[in-house]
């Protein structure tokens, strides 16, 4: 276990990293240390299982595929171990096969592997202060699933069901590039709630237990009790 | 004979209809009372006789012993004369000079036979003529009066008037003249009253067979055969003749008379049929009067047949015809149906002549010519239309249904060929998915990883910052290609969204600002026909344009405008712009970069791209002023092209 307490500012923001190929650790590692995060980074699932066992982090930064499990797993756990921590996927090309599995487990989001130093800190920066960032892809992804198609599409299950028609336009403007304020303007609503509104997307997007999560199959189709 | 193709009126309001229905009776009754009217003044036309001159009407009458002078034409009041018949005696001139002509005795109609004597010599006895018995009929007689009986001078004439009635004896005025003057007008009356029938008596016949078949094919619908009953019995009563007197034929005889209230009423249950009315037990009654006389015909005597003709058949004949009347009235008005109007305008016929000859049977008309089973001719008449007008409208009914029926053949075949071109659409669609998240996993473990590696290696100072950005470069394309197999549903926006967020985490770290406007609300119009190749080609040229902004132009902003014109004939174009305030370059002759090649291949590049999706692109370049800069302006067609041949 890779425990770099040693960061410049010990009461900052801790945040564990979770990713099994060593030069992306470590690059992820350096960008996040370097602004003053406390990272405790991790290679394996056991490893990672460690470092939340010694409390709750504030962000939890996992890669999907892990050399013993899968990072939905580890997501899941936290999720339910640590409401309040923030999730966000590791991720090489953004794909919503990957990321869409980990925010129906709870994650928010996710951070490309060869993102610029400054924009993953940055992004952490904002996940922290309560900015749930969306990308054009998933947002497509997610609105594309609330059209009404005669067979489920190919992909991750996802239950669209709880999303309102403003939680969809919202969608709709991010998957079209247009910025936050943009679409607040176009749906008449203030730029400072659209964060809350991505937000609360996130959650409905979540399936919070077994049980429910057999429940929103059932709902869907996917099984037949 | 319910399932008539009546053309179904329109619903209207009940006054409106009301009206409608009066105003069609008051035409359709004003028809008929012309036809009626049109028919009395036919029948008070009297027929042409020979020159009046030969005409005889004075004679001395020896009736039950009692003899006095009568005129033709003389109503005999008795109604049975077979052994003491009355007898007219007369006498007419021959002028000298006329034994080289023929002449002849002419006795247009009489009651019901005659037998004629000249100079005491029996030239004529119309009982052995079938035909001349029945009284219905009008048959005329003539007889060429031997030459060696004449003699110039007054000659002697005398005829008996056998009377067996059912109804009273009659003789008409009579001639005796020179043959070739009388037989004109014989010929006439034959042509009239013996050949017409016979005409019209064949035409029942092919009726008969015509109908019997229809009814023997369509046996739902009995009307045809009531019909073809009925024409038969006419055809029978018209063809099966027996001379007078005792013969073992005399019972057929009589129930031919018969015949009838049995054709009239098979008649009348053809017309109730026909109308739509359904047949019930009590209709029996309609046969009541002909099965009685045809009883009496086979029991009875002659003169009770006779009498039951008068008070059962006649009365029974007029009867259908009124009912006739009404029901036929009341089809045509109701169901617009040119059959019944036809029939409706032969009952008028038939009954004007009914009337007329019932008159004249009570001698309220000066002569005594029966025209009802004549007229009957008129019914026959309608039938025939009617029956070919259903058969016609029934043949275009089966065109139209034909021609239906291949209209909906082919609406059915385009929308399962529309059902099967989505069918397919949504099967590629479903493909490309599972390709494309094929194609994703497999990345995302071999490639993505190794130039992620890649990345973070050249960055801990195993390699140089161009490496880095080359291995960025790989996994920005990596994505760009995923992405645009995605389906979007030909909303270029969609597209656009990742990219703009690609092409701002490109140029962040230049510290160059991306402005993004989309100037119409909906920013592009949507291409159903968008394929992942056509936005590759987009998006390639248009980073290729932010590309050369970031690295060349020394840029500091890059406008991004998305706007949709509006053309001249409602088609719809998406144009997109990449502006940028860098140092500009300058633009050769032939539109290609000026100097550096590589800016050359990269314009190049631009202009092929744009050329395979059917886009303009224009560009324009200052190096200096106030609106220095490039500027690429991409206008996208109204439809993408099919296939990715444009340009080479």
């Amino acid at each position: 276990m890779n425990s770099l307490s040693d960061g410049p500012k010990a009461e900052a923001i801790t945040v564990v990293l979770v990713e099994d190929d060593a030069p992306t650790l470590w690059r992820l590692q350096d960008a996040l240390a370097k602004a003053g995060y406390q990272v405790r980074a991790a290679g394996t699932l056991t490893e990672a299982r460690a470092c939340l066992a010694q409390g709750a982090p504030k962000v939890l930064l996992t890669d999907l595929q892990l050399p013993d499990g899968h990072g939905v797993d580890l997501i899941r756990e936290t999720r339910q171990r640590f409401p309040d921590t923030e999730i966000m996927v590791i991720s090489i090309l953004g794909d919503e096969e990957s990321v869409i599995s980990a925010i129906t487990v709870g994650a928010t989001g996710y951070l490309l592997k060869d993102a610029f130093p400054t924009d993953i800190a940055a992004t952490v920066r904002d996940l922290v202060a309560g900015h749930s960032p969306i990308s054009a892809s998933i947002a497509r992804f997610i609105v594309r699933r609330t059209q009404s198609t005669p067979e489920p599409p190919p992909g991750p299950a996802l239950n669209t069901a709880k999303l309102t028609p403003r939680e969809i336009d919202i969608l709709w403007g991010i998957a079209k590039g247009f910025s936050y304020a943009e679409i607040a303007s176009h749906l008449g609503l203030s730029r400072q709630t659209v964060p809350g509104h991505i937000k609360s997307i996130y959650r409905k997007l979540e399936v919070h237990t077994r049980g429910e999560a057999v429940f929103e199959a059932v709902q869907q189709g996917l099984i037949k009790l | 004979m319910n399932d008539h193709g009546d053309d179904v009126q329109p619903e209207l309001p009940g006054r409106e209809r009301r009206r409608l229905r009066w105003s069609g009776l008051i035409q359709y009754l004003l028809l008929q009372a012309v036809i009626a009217a049109a028919g009395v003044l036919a029948l008070l036309q009297s027929l042409p006789g020979p020159p009046a001159q030969y005409q005889l009407t004075a004679f001395q009458l020896t009736e039950a012993g009692i003899e006095r002078a009568v005129a033709l034409p003389y109503f005999s009041p008795l109604r049975n004369a077979m052994n003491d018949p009355p007898r007219f005696s007369g006498k007419f001139v021959r002028p000298a000079g006329e034994a080289s002509r023929a002449w002849s005795v002419f006795l247009p109609r009489f009651t019901n036979g005659v037998e004629v004597t000249v100079n005491d010599v029996v030239i004529l006895d119309s009982r052995r003529d079938p035909a001349a018995n029945r009284p219905d009929r009008n048959t005329p007689v003539i007889a060429v009066i031997p030459a060696s009986v004449l003699r110039d001078g007054d000659n002697a004439i005398s005829i008996r008037l056998f009377i067996w009635g059912p109804i009273t004896g009659f003789l008409d005025r009579i001639w005796v003249g020179p043959d070739e003057l009388l037989r004109p007008t014989y010929d006439l009356r034959t042509l009239i009253f013996v050949t017409l029938p016979v005409v019209f008596s064949s035409w029942q016949a092919i009726l008969a067979v015509i109908l019997g078949i229809m009814w023997v094919m369509r046996r739902h619908e009995p009307a045809y055969g009531v019909l073809a009953a009925a024409m038969a019995v006419g055809v029978g009563q018209a063809f099966l003749q027996t001379p007078m007197g005792e013969t073992p034929f005399s019972k057929l005889n009589v129930i031919l008379i018969s015949s009838a209230p049995i054709e009239s009423g098979l008649v009348l249950t053809f017309a109730l049929l026909f109308s739509g009315w359904k047949w019930q037990r009590y209709a029996w009654i309609i046969f009541i009067p002909g099965i009685v006389l045809a009883l009496a015909g086979l029991f009875g005597s002659q003169a009770l047949v006779r009498a039951l003709f008068l008070i059962l058949a006649v009365p029974m004949v007029g009867v259908s015809l009124l009912i006739m009347a009404v029901v036929t009235a009341r089809s045509a008005l109701q169901r617009q149906n040119v059959a019944s109007f036809l029939l409706g305008c032969a009952v008028t016929i038939m009954l004007t002549c009914w009337i007329v000859d019932l008159l004249s049977v009570f001698q309220m008309m000066p002569n005594r010519i029966f025209t009802a089973r004549l007229s009957y001719s008129a019914m026959l008449v309608a039938i025939g239309a009617g029956l070919t007008w259903r058969f016609a409208r029934a043949l275009n009914q089966v065109d139209g249904f034909a021609g239906r029926l291949v209209t909906q053949v082919r609406e059915a075949e385009e929308k399962l060929k529309a059902s099967f071109a989505r069918e397919e659409e949504r099967a590629r669609a479903a493909a490309l998915a599972r390709e494309r998240t094929r194609l994703m996993r497999d990345l995302h473990d071999g490639l993505g990883g190794q130039l992620v590696s890649i990345v973070a290696l050249s960055e801990r100072g195993n390699g140089s910052a161009e490496i880095s950005d080359a291995a960025r470069a790989a996994l920005k394309d990596l994505r760009l290609v995923i992405d645009s197999m995605d389906d979007i549903g030909g909303d270029l926006m969609l597209a656009l969204g990742s990219w703009r967020e690609r092409a701002m985490a490109q140029l962040r770290p230049h510290d160059i600002a991306l402005d993004w406007r989309a100037v119409t609300a909906q920013g592009l119009p949507v291409y159903p026909e968008l394929r992942p190749w056509h936005v590759i080609q987009i998006v390639r040229l248009l980073d290729e344009a932010v590309t050369n902004a970031a690295k060349h132009a020394d840029a500091r902003c890059i406008t991004v405008r998305i706007e949709t014109l509006a053309g001249a004939n409602g088609l719809k174009r998406g144009r997109i712009t990449v502006e940028d305030d860098g140092k500009g370059f300058e633009i050769a002759p032939d539109g290609g970069a000026a100097g550096a090649t590589k800016a050359a291949r990269g314009l190049r590049n631009m202009r092929n791209r744009a050329a395979r999706c059917g886009a303009e692109l224009q560009l324009s370049s200052c190096a200096q002023g106030t609106h220095k800069g490039t500027r690429v302006r991409l206008t996208l067609p109204h439809r993408f092209p099919d296939s990715d041949g444009a340009v080479g």
